[in-house]
């Protein structure tokens, strides 16, 4: 197994257009509602994909369910497969799945103070990391800790590996929880909204750093945000997701610059705050009519119908996968699914 | 500091003998921390150092500020929540500083609040009809068929239908809930609105429509306002004039365009620097970009 398993990691390694995370069909529900419905997506190695969508659209639960995190009576069916480890994750053990947890795929989380432990000095957290996993004996693991949280920009990492979690501002316990991420040179690492809690300028350094260390690792990463400049500043290619689906995916340019979905249309609109000439006369900033409905209560067909411009009868029933362009990634890394694309006449 | 009250002082004038809204006079706010050791005394941590500043009538004035740079503090004092501990606050020419909170009720008819978390700021046991006149009822104002005529008055300039009034703060979404904040912000007939983080539990296609009725409602009941914010773009997008906060002072006060176009402070430009912009972001603009803009600029460095 041990082998078998490194020797497919080692190729997963060397071939570049092998995806890293390969999520086919996802689907999550409850006894009753279904939550997230068929969600593919790909992500190559060095790749940094964003996954947008308002509060209730289906983020952050994609990506527990690509961890295997899902709370009690949620399940999920479809598969979901990481280079390097043979067959589903969705269908291992929780043991067999603690044992890429924090090793191959790592996540950062929103809440620095409730990622971390709070009894625990930080470098003695950075370091069990790499000692649950085997990756390093106890006195490199002390020391290799020591090293990440001065490549995460700790000042004075000596005296910091010391420190509680309380004893450092927000900004400094987010660059813990990077550094316990990318301690074990994930392949893939998932970001659930890790500057959304902090200051802008904090946010940028944080920013900087997960690219930083992504970049460095040629590791595939996951940014899930609802903020689209953060998306924009960080990602090369975008998904955004509504009502448990995802709606459209692209390049950021692509996506960003000539939308095809109404719903990202709108969300673009919606957001854009400093339009040129539209601020300085106060006119009203767009807006998209209505409010996110609570899970379970999106329409059938379209998600988006009850609150499109556009919509018609025909968005009663689901809307196909339209492929824009040709990506290397597959048909599913860029396209739309609407009847009525805004910008149509290229359709 | 000096040539932005002077500059204030011309613009008094050219508006005749009338009274800023707020008017602050080196307002600053101490507050002691626990005693440490029995021979030196408790350190004080400064809040708010010596804030001057007027608002005039009509303004819509923005306060930006990271966590901890005093701006909620300086929020509280203007509302009359919390005392300075030096200076003088006058709202509308009253001194709202060295009064005990029985003789502020005035105030509350002057000038109301709203929230950032709507969830915590609406009592869940109450249904939106009481929640939106319990201001009027405080106060003593109305008979109860002018209050609920007022209710339903209010609920509809605030884009929400008339028999919302008999529901509770529960059954209504994040954005509805901040209009009905709105609502019962208006109801005394205030002349100045405070609204501290509106819009940052919001999600951004709501964040537009509630951003819009706040525009709408100062533009109509013809308020003054006073915004504060986190966020850059959104003070941006609402605010005619900003004042930048930093370790309980005001390190830059400029009309807003000027502000963002032209940065005098090198906190301001820091920043301005940091904020991620979608359009820069299109050209080009990477996160290293920001954050090496960020370390440049740092006002310690």
């Amino acid at each position: 197994m041990s082998t078998a398993a490194t020797g497919a990691a080692g190729a997963g390694r060397r071939a570049g257009d092998e995806p890293v995370l390969d999520v086919r069909g996802l689907h999550v529900r409850t006894r009753h509602t279904e939550l997230l419905s068929d969600v593919d997506l790909t992500i190559r190695r060095g790749e940094r994909v964003g996954l947008i969508g308002e509060s209730g659209s289906g983020k952050s639960l994609t990506a527990l369910a690509v961890l295997g995190l899902l709370g009690e009576g949620l399940t999920a069916t479809g598969g979901v497969h990481l280079a390097g480890h043979e067959g589903n994750l969705l269908e291992r053990s929780e043991g067999g799945l603690a044992r890429i947890r924090g090793d191959d795929m790592a996540m950062v989380f929103q809440e620095p103070m409730t990622a971390l432990n709070p009894t625990m000095r930080v470098g003695a957290q950075v370091a069990e990391a790499m000692t649950v996993h085997g990756s390093a004996s106890r006195s490199q693991a002390r020391r290799r800790a020591v090293d990440l949280l001065d490549q995460v920009g700790l000042p004075d990492p000596e005296h910091a590996a010391r420190a509680y979690p309380h004893q450092l501002s927000g900004g400094q316990r987010q660059r813990v929880v990077a550094a316990i991420a990318l301690a074990n040179d994930p392949v893939l690492l998932v970001c659930d909204e890790p500057t959304t809690a902090l200051d802008v300028t904090v946010q940028a350094l944080v920013l900087d750093l997960i690219v930083t260390g992504v970049q460095s690792r040629d590791a595939a990463l996951l940014f899930i945000t609802h903020d689209l400049a953060v998306v924009a500043t960080v990602c090369e290619r975008v998904l955004v997701m509504y009502g448990g689906r995802i709606v459209e995916a692209g390049p950021v340019g692509q996506v960003f610059t000539d939308p095809r979905h109404q719903y990202t249309a709108g969300l673009l609109a919606a957001s854009d705050l400093t339009a040129a000439g539209a601020r300085r006369e106060r006119s009203a900033l767009p807006t998209i009519p209505g409010t996110v409905p609570p899970a379970g209560r999106f329409p059938d067909g379209c998600v988006f119908r009850n609150r499109c411009p556009a919509a018609t009868g025909q968005c009663a029933t689901r809307p196909p996968w339209t492929p824009r362009g040709d990506h290397g990634a597959g048909e599913t890394a860029s396209g739309y699914a609407c009847f009525y694309p805004a910008g149509g006449e290229l359709r | 500091m000096s040539e932005v009250a002077s500059g204030e002082v011309v613009r008094s004038e050219a508006v005749s003998s009338e009274v800023p809204a707020i008017r602050l006079q080196d307002v600053g706010r101490d507050f002691r921390r626990p005693r440490r050791s029995l021979t030196q005394a408790p350190p004080v941590v400064h809040a708010v150092r010596g804030v001057t500043l007027d608002i005039e009538r009509g303004e819509r004035f923005g306060i930006v500020g990271e966590s901890g740079s005093g701006k909620s503090t300086l929020l509280r004092m203007i509302c009359g929540l919390d005392r300075p501990t030096s200076g003088s606050i006058e709202v509308e020419g009253r001194p709202i500083h060295n009064q005990p909170a029985a003789r502020l009720g005035w105030l509350r008819h002057t000038l109301q609040l709203v929230f950032q978390d709507p969830m915590s700021s609406l009592d869940p046991r109450m249904r939106v009809r009481d929640i939106v006149a319990e201001p009027l009822v405080a106060q003593g104002q109305g008979s109860g068929a002018a209050r609920r005529a007022r209710v339903v008055e209010l609920l509809e300039a605030v884009g929400l239908s008339a028999d919302s009034a008999d529901r509770y703060p529960h059954q209504f979404s994040g954005g509805q809930r901040q209009r009905i904040s709105v609502a019962r912000a208006l109801a005394p007939g205030p002349d100045i609105l405070v609204a501290d983080e509106p819009v940052s539990a919001l999600d951004v296609s709501v964040r537009a429509q509630v951003l819009n009725l706040i525009d709408d409602v100062v533009d109509g009941f013809d308020l003054t306002l006073v915004f504060v914010s986190h966020d850059l773009s959104v003070v941006r997008h609402v605010c005619d004039r900003v004042a930048v906060m930093r370790q309980g002072e005001f390190v830059e006060v400029a009309p807003t365009e000027q502000l963002y176009a032209d940065p005098r402070h090198p906190y301001t430009q820091q920043l301005v620097s940091a904020i991620p912009d979608l359009h820069a972001a299109l050209d080009g603009r990477a996160a290293a970009d920001l954050a090496r803009a960020v370390r440049e600029r740092s006002p310690d460095a």
